[in-house]
């Protein structure tokens, strides 16, 4: 009987975190020091070419899930109702034409296809096939006023403190022919403990940006109005907020 | 060998180490310090190498695992390509930094920080990231316009003393053969080292990147994927490590106070058997 810690850690710091909920000693002057690395990785890295396209016999199936579990939240229960006839996305904050989608209408619009690389911050990868709405044609139709820089994604995931997931791009990301709004994993529509109904997908940065179970898409000149914003869930734990590496 | 009359004899203190070669020489050592011990930390949060473009158990050459044993006991094991031995409080099953043991690759006294703490590794990890890409650049920007690489770079010229010298630290040689500044061998270590090891530990750490396998696609190809980079990587910290360890025992073997005080104030006194430069 040899029961495997480590299955028994990763089923906690699924729910928990990517790792588990310790801090380290440092001060955030000295985080912040360090963190401008990422500026440089930013710079250097950033955002171009494609994401490696892989082929049919490369997929992962079952794919492995990653982040917080499925949200428990009554709004997530109301939208799933009827298969997602509940749902629905709102496009609004700093554009010009606010829009709130179904998910019948996302389906209806041209969607893509493919079949990328999701690489967790763990340090594991894995690879699906995405099918979904561009992003950069959802945010078109809303049209981003001239003092836009981000779009935010929020989700109905919390974390055991009730701390609700969220995550942000800026536009040039957000733009990036890759970034999509996922509907189906693997030729299904997502799963609950996939994101469904509707996920962001970022092949192009670290799997904690891939934001699942997304419930509205905010466009903003700042990160969300809460002083202490860094950006993200992921990123307010101390992870960077460019996760190109 | 043979000096010539004007040649700085055995005793004499010669200035061997530019400033830029010696603080290029201490920014690294603390930044491979520090990046050994946070990539330690980084790699915890998934322990395993796998020789494949994604994870795949199929392909595993290294894992870290533990599991409770047949007396209610912990155990860790260690598990290379396919063979496992158990390494309890060693790998696998260590210090977790808090007081008490948990399943966990390295212990908390070699990673950085000493919990497990991901995001914390990553950060001292893509700092000292750069702060080694620039000792090197620095180092070696320096050392061509200053022609002191001359005496580091191994010449095809050097090929035919490698055993001679070998088999003089192997005392199966009286003398060394004729060299200059460094000896044969220790041109091939530093050769090695600054214009293939520390280049590729970059490149391999880079390719872990998502985004710069986008925008820079040959390169994590050439390594054969992400997982299989991530496997490198490791791979080049563990012969960075022996190519330490080596340094160490040359340097205490050679006259460890000599030698330091040569790499802090650029003085090194001559010692019989010393090259003494172009």
């Amino acid at each position: 009987m040899n029961r495997k810690l480590f299955v028994a850690a990763l089923g906690a710091s699924s729910l928990a975190a990517c790792s588990s909920d310790v801090k380290s000693q440092l001060t955030n002057t000295f985080r912040s020091q360090l963190s401008v690395a990422q500026n440089l990785n930013e710079a250097v890295i950033g955002t171009r070419g494609m994401a490696k396209l892989y082929r049919e016999s490369d997929i992962n199936e079952p794919f492995r899930t990653n982040g917080l579990a499925t949200p428990t939240d009554t709004r997530y229960a109301d939208a799933m109702r009827d298969d997602y006839r509940g749902y629905r996305l709102p496009v609004d904050g700093l554009v010009e034409r606010p829009h709130t989608f179904t998910l019948a209408e996302l389906r209806a619009m041209p969607l893509l296809t493919q079949i990328t690389r999701h690489d967790c911050v763990e340090g594991w990868s894995v690879v699906g096939k995405w099918t979904g709405v561009q992003l950069a044609t959802v945010i078109a139709m809303a049209q981003p006023k001239a003092t836009a820089r981000f779009v935010i994604f929020h989700c109905f995931d919390k974390d055991d403190d009730g701390t609700e997931y969220y995550e942000s791009l800026n536009l040039h990301q957000a733009a990036h022919p890759q970034t999509l709004l996922a509907l189906d994993l693997n030729n299904k529509p997502l799963d609950p403990d996939h994101g469904a109904p509707v996920r962001l997908r970022v092949p192009t940065q670290l799997g904690y940006k891939s934001a699942k179970w997304v419930r509205r898409i905010e466009i903003a000149a700042t990160f969300p109005n809460t002083l202490l914003s860094k950006g993200g869930y992921w990123e307010d734990q101390g992870y960077e907020w460019y996760a190109g590496i | 060998m043979t000096h010539a009359p004007t040649d700085p004899q055995p005793g004499e203190r010669i200035y061997r180490h530019s400033i830029a070669a010696r603080t290029a020489h201490w920014l690294w050592t603390f930044a491979m310090l520090v990046l050994v011990m946070s990539g330690l930390q980084i790699f915890n949060a998934a322990p395993y190498l796998d020789a494949s473009y994604k994870t795949d158990p199929a392909h595993r050459v290294l894992a870290f695992d533990a599991y409770t044993g047949p007396n209610n006991q912990p155990v860790g094991t260690t598990t290379i390509f396919g063979h496992t031995f158990v390494t309890t409080h060693l790998f696998g099953f260590t210090d977790d930094g808090s007081g008490s043991e948990g399943p966990r690759a390295f212990p908390a006294s070699i990673t950085l920080p000493a919990v497990q703490d991901l995001a914390d590794g990553r950060l001292w990890h893509l700092f000292f990231g750069w702060v080694l890409l620039i000792a090197i650049v620095l180092y070696i920007v320096v050392g061509a316009i200053r022609k002191d690489l001359r005496e580091i770079v191994l010449r095809p010229s050097d090929l035919p003393k490698l055993l001679p010298m070998q088999l003089y630290y192997l005392r199966l040689r009286p003398e060394p053969p004729p060299h200059g500044k460094y000896n044969p061998l220790q041109k091939a270590a530093y050769t090695l080292v600054l214009f293939v090891f520390i280049p590729l530990i970059i490149l391999t750490g880079l390719a872990l990147s998502p985004g710069a396998d986008a925008s820079l696609p040959w390169l994590t190809s050439v390594f054969g994927g992400r997982q299989f980079a991530r496997t490198w990587h490791f791979l080049l910290m563990s012969i960075l490590i022996v190519y330490f360890v080596v340094h160490m025992i040359l340097v205490f073997a050679n006259g460890p106070i000599n030698n330091i005080v040569a790499m802090i104030t650029g003085w090194y006194k001559l010692r019989d058997h010393d090259g003494v430069g172009a």
